[in-house]
């Protein structure tokens, strides 16, 4: 039912940007602010939490990333300190 | 994790102050001699050719006169399969090869290329090949020239996150750092970079969800001078007091984070695989900032800066200049990573301008003003692209069709470019007396429609089926006909000549002072048009298709050009990986399934001369065995 709308939506909204233009078509030229110019699509919610496009991300998965790179420039950091005294770079920071 | 946050950005800008200290006599003179070298036609020292990223060669020895006399002179096989992306580099005597994954380098003798001066060849986790969304390639080494305290480098990045530098004369590893970690999708694809005494380093993985970094490590040390990311707060995007101010327009402040919908921006892609360009006159860097995570746009509603971004960032900080966002809320994956060629030409109005250009996937290329990013021009790659109806040059907005646009519960239809772009990875080239731009363009169109998906860290984050197919004037019962290369003035906007290709001309091109421009196909072919007018003057059928793009150099008085072959790449993973479905390969199958009919995989170089005139043919003692 609600595809079927959205559908009809879509047809009406391409006979409309056919004829005038359409202030309701996101295009692109509306902005909120200088570098902010996105607006939902005709049909489409302005916020996607708590719609059915919920992408409802777990926190603990977005965190992983930079837990994983903070990791590394620590490990790094300890491979150039000793490079810097000794003059060999030692990957292996379990033999640092 | 914003407070540790803050805090790396601390160190990282405390780490700045000590190489300005220490080392700036000796930073200055090892840039110089970089420009020194990459003047000389006996060399090829970074992606590129040089800082301007030209792709052009004075050397007119090869010329639209002799051409057709162009013969092989020597061949390198790497060993491996699968792409083989960017070119070879070539320094005092001896050239250096790089390989698909696992990474090989190879250095070879000029005098006599049948000897391996060395060879590097890392142990890498296998595993990393299962996060890399588009074959198993790589674009490239880097050349550091070396100073008092440590010797000349070569710097490479490995699939499996590593940079690593090798000591120019034997390969023996200097250093090799963590840059990026396959647990969370992360891989490295590009070519490094060298300014100063600073390798530079971007990211991949936007297919995997995840936040684009761009690095610099203190080359002779391996410490981190910096990172920047390409979406989150101002202090992680790494933003100048005047940021924009000359262009307030395509926004300043806070961006990072208010055109994204919560913590999206955390997983909101934005990864820079591409190229970097340099000028050493304002110390400014470009690239391009890549796609928005994931390509299921309703899942990330905002315009999602600072991805699909042109960036001048400040060298020695990272910080930014300016920031030309191309492509907001990005629908098609038009990954904004391509290259970035420097000219200085005037200006319609009759101005002197220092410029940057750059050939968009989203079928744009743009020129800006690369010391403050005046937009000054922004034209269709072909009249075929139907996303955006134009490009306004006051407000630097796209002006989009609606009726292309991509959203969930919706299969769009031929929607041009597709997410290969009409202009992908291939580095480009430009003739400065000529003022001309030779392009190697793609010809796709896709249908495309997304679904939503969890993410999950490790694990691919695309959300979109995808039909692609040649554009409107290639042969789409046939599925031929999905490449062009082009000459290109970017003041006018014209097109000096346009050739159909059958395949995408995926690698890119190199120009010379002998009215040439050479480029390879995906079928196997290295080719050489007259750069005025197009016509095709030679060519030579190579092992397997190419996706990287030439390069030349001079050695003991003969002109060589020389080409990785090796097909593979986004075009090429249904070949490579034996698929075919055509929404497989992320769309790509379907596109490219004849492709396997004119070509297979393989991996090597292969080097031309006039007559194949090499140090075998001047001596057939060279390199004997002498018991």
């Amino acid at each position: 039912m609600k595809i079927k709308a959205l559908v009809t939506l879509a047809a009406s909204a391409a006979i409309l940007a056919a004829g005038a233009g359409m202030a309701a078509a996101y295009d692109g030229t509306n902005c909120k602010a200088p570098g902010n110019c996105w607006e939902p699509k005709p049909g489409y919610p302005d916020k996607v939490a708590g719609s059915k496009y919920d992408p409802k991300h777990d926190p603990k998965e977005l965190a992983k990333q930079q837990q994983a790179l903070d990791d590394q420039s620590a490990r790094n950091a300890k491979r150039a300190e000793h490079f810097k005294k000794t003059g060999n770079w030692v990957y292996d920071v379990s033999k640092l | 994790m914003m407070k540790h946050l803050g805090k790396g950005l601390l160190a990282g800008a405390s780490c700045v102050a000590l190489t300005v200290a220490m080392g700036s006599a000796s930073s200055t003179f090892a840039n110089d001699k970089l420009v020194e070298l990459s003047k000389s036609n006996e060399a090829w020292i970074m992606p590129g050719r040089n800082y301007s990223s030209q792709n052009y060669s004075e050397n007119k020895q090869i010329n639209t006169e002799n051409v057709k006399d162009l013969r092989a002179a020597w061949s390198f096989s790497t060993g491996l399969l699968h792409g083989h992306e960017g070119t070879p580099l070539v320094v005092d005597n001896v050239i250096y090869v790089h390989t698909s994954f696992p990474n090989n380098t190879f250095a070879l003798d000029l005098d006599d290329p049948g000897r391996i001066i060395w060879q590097h060849k890392p142990k890498q986790d296998p595993a990393a090949r299962s996060v890399a969304c588009c074959d198993l390639v790589n674009r490239g080494l880097a050349y550091w020239p070396g100073d008092g305290d440590a010797p000349p480098l070569i710097v490479k990045t490995q699939l499996d996150g590593h940079l690593v530098t090798l000591n120019a004369k034997t390969g023996e590893e200097y250093w090799k750092v963590e840059n990026g970690d396959i647990s969370v999708g992360q891989t490295l694809t590009q070519a490094p970079y060298v300014i100063k005494d600073l390798a530079i380093v971007g990211s991949s993985g936007a297919e995997l969800g995840v936040r684009g970094h761009v690095t610099a490590y203190n080359i002779k040390t391996g410490e981190q001078v910096w990172r920047i990311y390409a979406t989150g707060p101002d202090s992680d995007v790494g933003l100048m007091d005047n940021f924009n101010d000359a262009n307030p327009h395509f926004g300043q402040k806070n961006l990072g984070t208010e055109t994204w919908e919560g913590d999206a921006w955390k997983i909101g892609g934005g990864t820079n695989w591409g190229w970097y360009a340099y000028d050493p006159e304002t110390n400014l860097f470009h690239y391009g900032s890549g796609n928005p995570a994931p390509w299921n746009e309703t899942m990330r509603p905002g315009d999602n800066k600072w991805t699909m971004t042109i960036w001048g960032r400040d060298a020695d900080t990272g910080l930014a200049r300016f920031g030309y966002q191309k492509t907001p809320h990005d629908e098609w994956d038009y990954a904004g990573v391509n290259v970035m060629i420097l000219s200085e030409q005037t200006d319609r109005e009759g101005k002197k301008r220092k410029l940057l250009t750059h050939p968009d996937r989203n079928g744009i290329v743009y020129t800006l003003d690369r010391e403050n990013g005046d937009l000054i021009s922004a034209d269709k790659l072909d009249d075929t692209v139907n996303w955006v109806k134009q490009v306004d040059l006051k407000t630097g907005l796209p002006v989009r069709d609606p009726e292309f646009g991509t959203r969930m519960d919706h299969r769009g239809k031929e929607i041009c470019p597709s997410a290969m772009g009409y202009h992908n990875q291939g580095h480009d080239s430009y003739d400065p007396t000529k003022e001309l731009f030779f392009m190697g363009i793609n010809h796709i169109c896709m249908d495309w429609e997304p679904f939503m998906l969890p993410y999950r860290a490790g694990q691919f984050f695309v959300g979109a089926t995808l039909w692609m197919y040649p554009g409107p004037k290639g042969d789409r019962q046939n599925y031929l006909g999905l490449g062009q290369i082009k000459a290109y003035n970017s003041i006018s906007g014209e097109y000096k000549w346009e050739k159909m290709e059958r395949f995408s001309v995926w690698g890119g091109t190199m120009a010379t002072a002998g009215n040439l421009v050479f480029y390879g196909t995906l079928d196997g072919f290295i080719k050489a048009r007259n750069s005025d007018t197009g016509d095709l003057l030679w060519k030579y059928k190579l092992p397997s298709g190419v996706i990287g793009h030439p390069m030349t150099y001079e050695h003991k008085g003969t002109q060589y050009v020389a080409i990785m072959y090796g097909v593979g790449g986004w075009p090429g993973v249904g070949l490579v990986f034996d698929l075919q479905d055509p929404t497989a390969g992320l769309g790509a199958v379907g596109a490219f399934k004849n492709l396997q009919n004119y070509t297979q995989m393989g991996g090597g170089l292969q080097v031309f001369s006039l007559d194949g005139k090499n140090p075998y043919s001047e001596d057939v003692n060279v390199g004997e065995y002498e018991g």
